[in-house]
């Protein structure tokens, strides 16, 4: 067993505190995804449980040991860094290798298990090869290759993909997937990219200013995020907001009148107001139609992307609203654009930007 | 392309940059080509005045083998060696250590002893001569190989750790963190992947100290006084002759004395490899 655990994980450089206060709980074969803007701490938060940051107050578990004060090598992690970190003196072969051998593995046990990595990421070809000779996509495998052959019970990635092209990405992503599903091991991965954490994760933990933000499964957070910060940052192109006031109205339903004097009217699904209030209207522009009536913008942009049109308009008091509309849709620039909208795609955040209304479609 | 080729410039400047040229590295090469038409001059010439004209005749075998009849010159040598190599060899591998402890851990006065190796070689050598004299004599160490092979690694170790400590700090330091998520010990990692991609800050300063004390003339006569001791700037001495100074001999010893570091850049020549680090991170 190798769920990860943290509790109350802090960690601060003098009297900056970079994370604070994390709990977490990481299920053993889960692939865990640490989604955030740069600097929000998903690194620093990894490198903790890597060993290779101090933590400063919490407890780290990996296993059920408690792991706090124990050296990296001691955790059965091996982490795959973001600049592949490879010995450039060193062959494919000594670069797997090389922390078996330094560490007394029999000569044999260490040429099995590099077999069997090089076979599972196709390097066997490569063996021979410096890190020089090779391609970022190789690279890239090989640096994985080295985290394999150490059978560790947790794998660690660090933005793995960033440095490779978009092509070469994806098929990473799917040869990681892929290593997951037959290593079944933990596996941690860090990203700043959503699509990556939508694709790969098991569990989403969007980390922002080191804290938690929300963390559940990737649908879960694309229909139910919990505040303005994961609503924005979950989703491409990213969710509209719209500032509003909501107030009751008949049948436990709730009127949010917009800033242009446009009206929605949304099902409170037991969340109620008691008095008009300011708040914020979130709906994804692939929940919005070009055309049908609800909204009135000025059409600022049109990207025609074949499979589909995205419009970015204006509305009357000045808020933009980007629509992702069918890929024959049409309109010129300084047009006028209909845009409907579906209540029940609508999330409504109060004005501390917590979420009042999930706009969960597949309820 | 900056800097511009040559060839791309109008023909006159083309010209004239191929004429000047030459001139400039004959300027530039002077003394040095003074020196080496001096060592195959007769005496004759220099009795007669004749400095710098072309030599009456050549005198080069009997010069340079006067130079090795008439002195311990082949003994000064060997003991130039006895101090160089130990010296490079101490203050290269001392350096290697106290540069790798600087760039890679974190403890609390790390850049107050990095700032003071730094210091150290912003003390000019000459007022610490009688100190060191003293402190020598003293250790019983006056006038010995051992004591001026201890004295030159001191005071080359400073700057050579500021110079490794920069190397090993530009280095990718995910190497070494890789390194230790593997559970390679802290010599090993320093052993087999830091050592290897020192290679050609190695050999740079193993030329440049070995150059640096071959060359030292300074410390060589302050603190060697037997001729057991002392190595060949010093040694060269013994050619002046005792009525007149024999410029033919002087200079052709130099010549033989200079070509020790002269061999050494050559021999390290093929370690100066640009772009080790070549293909370690992202590319």
């Amino acid at each position: 067993m190798a769920d990860v655990t943290l509790r109350a994980i802090t960690k601060s450089f003098g009297d900056v505190r970079i994370i604070k206060g994390i709990d977490l709980e990481i299920a053993d074969g889960e692939f865990c995804v640490f989604v955030g803007p740069s600097g929000c701490g998903k690194s620093t938060l990894l490198r903790m449980i890597a060993g290779l940051e101090d933590i400063t107050s919490g407890s780290l578990s990996i296993g059920g040991r408690e792991m706090a004060d124990v050296e990296p090598a001691g955790r059965g992690v091996a982490m795959v860094f973001q600049s592949y970190a490879l010995y450039p003196h060193m062959t494919v072969r000594d670069n797997i290798s090389f922390g078996l051998r330094m560490t007394g593995h029999k000569p044999a046990d260490i040429e099995a298990r590099l077999r069997r990595a090089a076979d599972m990421l196709q390097l066997t070809h490569l063996l021979d090869r410096k890190p020089s000779q090779l391609s970022g996509g190789q690279r890239q495998r090989v640096a994985i290759g080295r985290a394999i052959v150490r059978e560790p019970q947790v794998f660690l990635f660090d933005e793995p993909l960033s440095n490779l092209d978009a092509a070469l990405r994806v098929q990473m992503r799917t040869e990681i997937g892929k290593l997951h599903a037959d290593l079944r091991a933990t596996m941690i991965y860090v990203t700043h990219d959503q699509v990556e954490a939508m694709t790969m994760a098991g569990k989403i933990v969007v980390l922002n200013a080191g804290a938690v933000e929300q963390a559940g499964s990737p649908l879960e957070l694309y229909h139910r995020p919990r505040n303005l910060f994961v609503a924005g940052f979950i989703g491409s192109p990213r969710m509209n907001f719209v500032a509003g006031t909501a107030a009751p109205a008949a049948h436990g339903r709730i009127e949010v009148v917009l800033g242009d004097g446009a009206r929605v009217l949304l099902d409170g699904r037991g969340a109620t107001v008691t008095a008009a209030q300011p708040v914020t209207l979130g709906i994804r522009p692939e929940h919005l139609t070009a055309g049908g009536g609800g909204l009135r913008a000025t059409v600022r942009l049109a990207e025609y992307l074949g499979s589909e049109t995205m419009f970015y308009a204006q509305l009357a008091d000045g808020s933009g609203i980007a629509v992702k509309a069918d890929g024959l849709a049409k309109a010129a620039a300084g047009s006028t654009l209909d845009i409907g909208i579906n209540p029940a795609a609508c999330h409504l955040f109060d004005k501390d930007g917590v979420a009042v209304i999930h706009g969960d479609l597949t309820r | 392309m900056f800097p511009r080729p040559i060839q791309k410039s109008p023909p006159w400047l083309q010209l004239s940059y191929k004429a000047l040229l030459p001139v400039a590295l004959v300027i530039w090469l002077l003394p040095l080509i003074g020196i080496a038409v001096t060592s195959v001059r007769p005496s004759s010439d220099l009795a007669a005045g004749n400095y710098f004209g072309w030599p009456s005749r050549f005198a080069g075998v009997e010069n340079y083998a006067s130079v090795f009849q008439n002195s311990n010159i082949g003994w000064y040598i060997l003991n130039s060696f006895k101090v160089t190599i130990p010296t490079v060899i101490g203050a290269v591998g001392l350096s290697c250590l106290t540069g790798f402890a600087l760039a890679v851990y974190k403890f609390r006065l790390n850049l107050a002893v990095f700032f003071m190796f730094v210091a150290g070689n912003f003390v000019p050598f000459q007022i610490l001569a009688i100190p060191v004299r003293e402190l020598t004599l003293r250790l019983g160490l006056y006038d010995t190989i051992t004591g001026l092979v201890l004295f030159h690694a001191a005071f080359q170790t400073g700057f050579c750790t500021l110079f490794m400590r920069n190397f090993i700090k530009a280095l990718p330091f995910a190497l070494i963190e890789s390194a230790r998520v593997e559970g390679v010990s802290e010599w090993k990692i320093f052993r087999h992947i830091v050592l290897p991609l020192m290679r050609p800050a190695i050999a740079a300063l193993s030329v440049l100290i070995f150059t640096f004390v071959w060359n030292d003339y300074f410390w060589a006569t302050i603190m060697a006084q037997s001729a057991d001791v002392r190595p060949v700037t010093a040694g060269m001495n013994e050619l002046k002759g005792q009525w007149k100074v024999a410029w033919e001999l002087i200079t052709a010893a130099s010549i033989v004395a200079a070509l020790p570091p002269v061999a050494m850049f050559f021999l390290m020549q093929k370690h100066f490899i640009a772009g080790l680090t070549l293909g370690a991170t992202k590319g």
